[in-house]
């Protein structure tokens, strides 16, 4: 009688449970984009997945986007969730939702590096079609390319991201030393002003086993001129010109000119030590020039300077910036697919850009407003040298790139550490990116 | 504590009963009226036991079924919803053939057995501590809960501040101590030693108080039969307090084990797993799976091979303190 | 009796206890201190080389901020909410099951109980993506139910084994005069049984209350939107432009603690007693 009861009930959950999972055939993508076409004239609410974007007066960046876009269509009211700072963290956050089929929120802002991830597993609207004709000539090519995955465009542009050298202008002043062109007059710097005591750490970077790393890699490789894929997409990460690279990031904490506890910072802790005065030189994204120069936030305001990244001696290359970025995506499982397409159409338009320009302390994507008043006004290094920059990408094109992105950091910490060999680094690297683009790493 | 102490001491008699006392329990219950009265209890037994072993097996045995399903198939997400392909064996053929997930399982049994039997030897001496202390035990033993009760997830971030290379104030000690500035969270045998520490610091006290339990459970006349026979405090104690101690301890380790063994919070939080993937956890692992690659396939396969392991460790235990348990249970 | 002379005999030994019990409170507690003076220093102070034991400067705009603009107001009322409605469908259910098991005629107990134990302390991880995709199809992520379910599930085979020796315990006459005088097990199980189990019931609750108040790995994976978080999923994520928020993280942790721990502190006989009764029988 009970092991009836219970036999009994054990199948009616089995079936129930398999029965619904079976059974999600549901929405199919046609009808996703026919309801994203029409922008609604019914009252809708939106909410926006945004993290802090960094302010050059104090006002609230992202609140002004909203009251911009609520004043064009009054019956859309929109309202934003904090996300995460770190592009790690985030991005588990949000896929942990959107993988559970959450409607909420319906337009959340992540990295240029998820869209073929994103989009190869539908947790991003493919946008293509609903963006209108000749809308990418308005953007760096770059940012298209990372934005597409399999011919088909996921995110909509809002910002891009280059990465800069800071440094402190009055140290170098007092020692009468000039922005080093090469990482080998950094390193000598860097030695010279450490040792007359006036700053403890020379070189502040990132290499915590996060993306943060990875940029940094991609950028030391490109340096050095190394190839990680070749133009068919395989792995041949190898030769002196990547040992070069992996060399170098041995070298700034083995001699001491960056502190060992590189290895665990991001690009919050390292710009959190420069602020603090505690370094001579700051390898960081666009963004750190407002939060350093910023009086009350920064002890090192006004004593900084921002210049492209320095390259190695008698390669002839410099200024090498990693590709970032943060653009829009449309969660496909919005209830207001329509209005959320709009609002991140908003954003990569000419009135968010100007404002973005004008009050944010980051690289509108639009290339026009680049050269604009608003632009000039601000008088950001960061914004006014991202034309000169040369730009490398990581290698996004693939839905494995999470899995990518820890085959260069593992074994890059690991030689940063000192625990690796740059050349053992380096094999490491290749083999693990070899695994990752099979898709068979964990 | 006093409360406790007596329930206890009123109930070891029943030890000596041996054989399967509690099963004797319905002899308790009225043997006079046989016929419905037997039956209808015999019926409330299920009908009240069942709401509750229904809500257990719906969450438990069988997602542990379905993982196992899960584990075999590959698994996508797509605008419909969730796709099902075909049977594949991928997902285990990834795992076990990748040195990662030995590392995470050799990272995870090493923690859960250097932290166990630190806490165990701290929480026994701590116990021991107690018992002896005469004024303010009360108060010590609630301080001692302050650390237990705490969100596992703030005495990471607490201790993350404090390891903190730069500005910790354990970093800060040690360089005074040793004048080299450490990284502990940045270097891999630190960094274990560093999470050991913490889950030490925050589970110690549970195993403490469990242990003082025992300690007040010892009667006294043993202490005394000892004494006449002249042997020193410390063989008491090897010989004596120890091995009445084992039913209790038994059960607290089992507990301990596999609580450690599915350790997640700390490594979120202090290390992300890192340096490198020193301190990636079994659970670290899977979850990263899941939500860092999307592979809901892969991510099974670490369920069913966590599942397979805890329920191996759980048996071996089971079998070999067999006795404890059953006493430590009916204590 | 003899031990107490001996103890009271030896006084250096005395001593040493003593100073162990010292050392004990202080490792316990330091910690919690420094994070409660964490809690009070400016952005400047938080992170200073060397570290400062007392905020020279003491102010709350941490507290502020955790409130404001993190919502650890809101997200310890979800906790509150998930917790205690957990523990009370855990201790309810767990009495019947607890009471059955002990003392009901109930075909194949040994094999429960040991499943139970077993089950007791399943990892999480075994049970997550089927539990993900399962309340993703019953649309239960983001929502009370969506955690409160496997909370009950996950911490009742502990509240049952803590109930079912409890109720072991118990002298079997006034149950007997029960059915004498014609109540059926349910009357019984309600009338006579449940006066005598509150500290059992006591024990249990405080264990699923911890567990299920402290729970992360689940809270984190089915309750991530920002309006469902707990406070353990709030205070791992908080976050903040600048640096590592620590001031403001350790503001929303005391906002959640010193709650619970004024709890602990006002029932720590019953806590410590309900604990080694549970950790003992357990």
């Amino acid at each position: 009688m009970s092991l009836n009861r219970r036999t009994l009930l054990a199948g009616a959950l089995s079936a129930a449970a398999a029965g619904s999972l079976a059974g999600c055939g549901g929405k199919d993508l046609d009808d996703l984009l026919t309801q994203a076409a029409t922008v609604p004239r019914r009252p809708a609410r939106l909410t926006w997945w945004v993290s802090e974007i960094p302010s050059r007066r104090g006002s609230v960046v992202a609140d002004l986007i909203i009251r911009a876009f609520e004043r064009r269509h009054p019956r859309i009211r929109v309202s934003k969730i904090n996300a995460l700072s770190t592009s790690d963290g985030n991005r588990s956050a949000i896929a942990t939702q959107l993988a559970g089929g959450s409607p909420q929120p319906d337009v959340y802002l992540g990295d240029t590096t998820w869209p073929a991830q994103f989009g190869h597993s539908a947790l991003a609207l493919p946008v293509e079609k609903l963006l209108p004709s000749g809308f990418w000539d308005a953007y760096p090519a770059a940012l298209r390319t990372s934005s597409t995955y399999r011919g088909t465009a996921y995110a909509v542009p809002f910002f891009t991201d280059s990465t800069y050298l800071f440094y402190r202008k009055d140290l170098l002043a007092k020692h009468g030393l000039r922005v080093p062109r090469s990482w080998e007059e950094l390193l000598r710097t860097s030695r010279t002003v450490q040792q007359a005591g006036d700053v403890q750490a020379g070189f502040l970077w990132q290499a915590a086993v996060t993306e943060s790393l990875t940029a940094n890699v991609t950028e030391f490789l490109a340096d050095a001129g190394a190839t990680v894929l070749d133009g068919r997409g395989r792995a041949v990460l190898g030769g002196a010109e990547a040992e070069r690279a992996f060399s170098l990031m041995a070298e700034f904490t083995a001699r001491g000119v960056t502190p060992r506890t590189v290895a665990t910072d991001e690009e919050s802790d390292a710009q959190d030590a420069f602020v603090n005065g505690r370094g001579l030189f700051l390898r960081n994204w666009s963004y750190a020039w407002v939060n350093a120069s910023t009086p009350g936030v920064s002890r090192v305001a006004g004593k900084i300077g921002a210049g492209p990244r320095p390259g190695f001696e008698g390669t002839g290359r410099s200024g090498v910036s990693c590709a970032g970025g943060w653009s829009n995506f449309v969660n496909p499982s919005s209830q207001e697919l329509g209005a959320a397409m709009e609002f991140a159409r908003f954003c990569a338009g000419d009135e968010v850009q100007r404002l973005l320009a004008r009050e944010a302390g980051v690289i509108p994507a639009m290339t026009s407003v680049l050269g604009s008043p608003e632009a000039h006004a601000a008088g950001d290094p960061a914004v006014l040298r991202a034309a000169d920059l040369r730009l490398v990408a990581r290698p996004v094109q693939t839905p494995y790139y999470p899995q990518v992105s820890k085959a260069l950091y593992t074994p890059a910490n690991a030689v940063v550490r000192g625990s690796l060999s740059p050349a053992d680094g380096v094999r490491a690297a290749r083999e693990g990116l070899r695994t990752a683009l099979e898709g068979k790493a964990l | 504590m006093s409360s406790a102490l007596h329930k206890k001491t009123a109930g070891t008699p029943s030890q000596g009963e041996g054989g399967d006392a509690r099963a004797g329990a319905p002899r308790k219950s009225p043997s006079a009226p046989p016929g419905s009265t037997a039956r209808r209890r015999a019926r409330a037994g299920w009908l009240f036991a069942s709401p509750a072993l229904l809500v257990i097996a719906a969450v438990t045995v069988f997602p542990v079924v379905f993982s196992l399903v899960l584990s075999f198939c590959e698994v996508r997400l797509e605008y419909g919803g969730l796709r099902f392909g075909s049977p594949t064996l991928a997902h285990y053929e990834a795992l076990l053939t990748h040195p990662e997930w030995y590392r995470a399982l050799a990272f995870t049994l090493g923690f859960t057995i250097v932290s166990v039997s630190v806490e165990l030897v701290l929480g026994t001496l701590t116990a021991l501590v107690l018992e002896r202390l005469g004024a303010g035990r009360g108060w010590i033993l609630a301080l001692l809960l302050l650390p237990w009760a705490l969100i596992n997830v703030i005495a990471a971030q607490l201790w993350s501040y404090l390891f903190n290379g730069t500005y910790g104030a354990v970093s800060w000690l040690c360089e005074q101590v040793f004048d080299t500035q450490p990284d502990i969270l940045g270097q891999p045998v630190s960094a274990m030693a560093a999470m050991v520490a913490v889950d030490v610091w925050k589970t110690t006290p549970f195993v403490a108080i469990v242990v003082l339990a025992g300690l007040m459970l010892i009667p006294g006349d043993v202490y005394e039969a000892a004494e006449i026979d002249g042997a020193s405090a410390w063989t008491t104690f090897w010989k004596v307090t120890l091995p009445q101690l084992r039913p209790i301890v038994a059960i607290a380790v089992l507990f301990r084990i596999l609580q450690a063994f599915g350790i997640f919070d700390l490594p979120f939080v202090l290390t992300q797993g890192g340096p490198g993937t020193a301190t990636q956890s079994v659970a670290i692992l899977g979850y990263r799976i899941l939500f860092q690659n999307l592979d809901f396939g892969g991510g099974a396969a670490v369920a069913v091979t966590t599942a397979v392991i805890v329920l191996g460790c759980c048996l071996l235990f089971l079998r070999v303190f067999r006795a404890q348990v059953d006493e430590g249970g009916r204590a | 009796m003899s031990r107490r002379v001996l103890r009271t005999g030896v006084r250096r030994y005395v001593n040493a206890v003593n100073l162990g019990g010292l050392l004990i409170a202080v490792c316990a507690t330091l910690p919690l201190l420094w994070m409660a003076s964490a809690s009070l220093k400016g952005p400047g102070e938080i992170s200073a080389t060397p570290p400062t034991l007392l905020p020279k400067d003491p102010t709350l705009s941490n507290y502020e901020t955790a409130f404001e603009r993190n919502g650890i107001g809101h997200y310890f009322l979800n906790s509150v909410v998930v917790a205690s409605l957990s523990t009370v469908l855990i201790l309810s259910l767990a009495f019947f099951a607890g009471y059955a098991l002990a003392r009901l005629p109930l075909r194949g107990r040994g094999a429960v109980m040991t499943a139970l134990l077993m089950l007791s302390v399943f990892p999480p991880i075994a049970l997550l993506v089927p539990l993900f995709l399962m309340e993703r199809q019953a649309g239960l992520l983001n929502s009370y139910p969506g955690l409160i379910i496997p909370y009950v599930a996950l911490n009742l085979p502990f509240a049952i084994w803590i109930m079912r020796n409890y109720l072991s315990g118990i002298p079997g006459e006034l149950e007997e005069a029960a059915v004498v005088d014609g109540a059926g097990p349910l009357r019984t199980a309600l009338t006579v049984i449940l006066p005598l189990a509150r500290p059992g019931l006591f024990t249990a609750g405080v264990f699923s209350f911890t567990a299920t108040w402290s729970e992360f790995l689940l809270a984190l994976t089915f309750n991530g939107s920002d309006d469902r978080r707990t406070v353990s999923v709030g205070i791992a994520l908080f976050t903040s432009q600048y640096q590592v928020p620590y001031g403001v993280i350790f503001a929303g942790a005391m906002t959640a603690t010193v709650p619970i721990a004024l709890l602990v502190l006002i029932f720590r006989r019953s806590v410590v007693s309900g604990m080694t009764t549970g950790a003992v029988k357990g």
